[in-house]
Parts: structure tokens; sequence; C-alpha cells
């Protein structure tokens, strides 16, 4: 095993190497089907039927669901995939 | 109109009135020409973030557009295979390839979207709540949506039957 590399801001590289700072978002629209909804939460995250529609339902009744949490290029790659299947998702910088 | 799985385990659509199959023809249709308005709701923009949104409308959103019209030629190729029947009312059938489902589903979900966008549907116009009025353009438009609707679930239904 080789020696540690010196990290020159420790607090910030750690957060990151966490993947903790975004949060992907998924906002209500009238237009999406619910059932589409589900597919596509199951495709992009591979999700259970259960856990797609409980996080469908948080979305249409409460009008967004958070469904991700982690590091900014992987937020930035879930909400394209998201775009793809256009439904309207977000990501937002979780406040330290 | 009858939803089936076909022998061949694809999506097959029969006794299509010739009126809806117009209808089902214009799923092809690019939103962007079309729809210039309602269009814009099919490139979101991904937070409120100003250096985000400049790096999504330079790399990201290019890249949904070209996804978004490569899946519309799909939908197109399989508009063209639509038969019609000979007898006397010219019904029409569309037999959807299983591998083209997700394809068609984007493509239908866009269009809707656009549709939406375009006329400002409101959440009770979209419940079904009253029939459409189809003596205007409006009517026509939330006709349209919700025969997209349909045909959507007709599709979610096979992809639930294949797993």
């Amino acid at each position: 095993m080789g020696r540690p590399e010196t990290l020159e801001n420790p607090a910030t590289s750690l957060s990151e190497a966490l993947g903790q700072p975004w949060i992907v978002v998924v906002h209500n629209d009238p237009v999406n089907l619910m059932s589409y909804v589900c597919m596509v939460f199951r495709r992009v995250f591979g999700w259970s039927r259960e856990r797609a529609q409980k996080h469908m339902m948080e979305v249409h009744t409460k009008g967004r669901s958070v469904v991700w949490s982690g590091g900014k290029e992987q937020a930035e790659l879930f909400v394209q995939q998201l775009h793809g299947f256009l439904l309207l998702a977000t990501m937002e910088k979780v406040s330290q | 109109m009858i939803f089936e799985i076909s022998k061949t385990g694809n999506p097959l659509f029969s006794r299509i009135h010739p009126l809806l199959a117009g209808v089902l023809r214009s799923t092809a249709e690019d939103p962007w020409e079309h729809y210039p308005e309602g269009s814009a709701r099919l490139l979101p923009p991904p937070g409120e973030d100003e250096e985000l949104i400049n790096d999504w409308e330079d790399l990201v959103q290019p890249e949904l557009r070209r996804h978004f019209d490569s899946e519309r030629v799909v939908v197109a190729a399989d508009l063209l295979g639509m038969k019609q029947g000979r007898g006397k009312n010219g019904l029409w059938s569309l037999e959807i390839p299983a591998d083209h489902s997700e394809a068609w589903l984007t493509t239908l979900n866009a269009l809707r979207l656009t549709l939406a966008g375009e006329h400002s549907f409101t959440d009770e116009e979209l419940s079904h709540q009253n029939p459409p009025d189809l003596s205007t353009a409006r009517g026509l438009a939330l006709m349209q949506v919700n025969f997209y609707a349909f045909i959507q679930e007709c599709l979610l239904r096979a992809l639930e039957e294949n797993e």
C-alpha cells in the first residue's frame, strides 16, 4: 500500500470524496403519467417497483422528491438521464 | 382501436380509425418546428446555478436534442409500416417492435409536453374532467394529449408484462 497523498484542502476533499454536496430533485409535472415516472425511476436508478412508486407518489403529492444525493458529476449524469426521459429534474447544492 | 401483444411479442394496435391514424402519424412531427413555444419545456435548466446552466446549454442540451431527434426518427420509420385494412372503413394497424417502445414513450411524452406547454393546459383540463371541445384548436390538442397518453399506457403495460 502506497503512502497517502497530502490533501491541500482536507475539508473540501473529504466532502467531495464522501459525495455529499449535491441532491437530485424531481419536480411534479401534470403531463407525465404516474406509470411513466415509475418506469423512468426504475430505469435510471435500478429501483424496485415499490421504491419507484414511493418516490413517484412523493412527487405527485408534495410537488418534489429528492431521488439521489452525492457528488456533482454523478448528479449531473442523473439529471441528464432524467431530462432524457423528459422528467423535470434539477440538482441543488446542499448547504453545509 | 384494439391493443394487444402480437404473436411475435410486439405491441400491436389494430382497428385504428383513419382519423386516429392521422393523429398517430402526427407523433413524428418535429416539436421544435411545429411548436416553438411549447418545445421550450423539452430542455429545462438543471437548477439555479448560473455556471451550471451555461454548461448545460453548451454541452448537455444539444446532446439531449440529438437524442430526442433520433428517437423520433425511429418512431417515424415505424409509422411508415402502418397498414390499412381492406374493409369499407379502411381501418389501420400498427405493430411497434418491442425494442422501440422506449423511443415511442419518449417521443409521445415530448409531444404531449410540447402541446401542453403550447396551449397552457390547466391541471383540470389534463385530468380529463371535461371532454375536449373538438371544434377548437385547443380542444383538438387536448384530445391529442389524451390519445397519446392512452398509447403510452398501453406500451407501459406491455413493458411491465415483458419483465
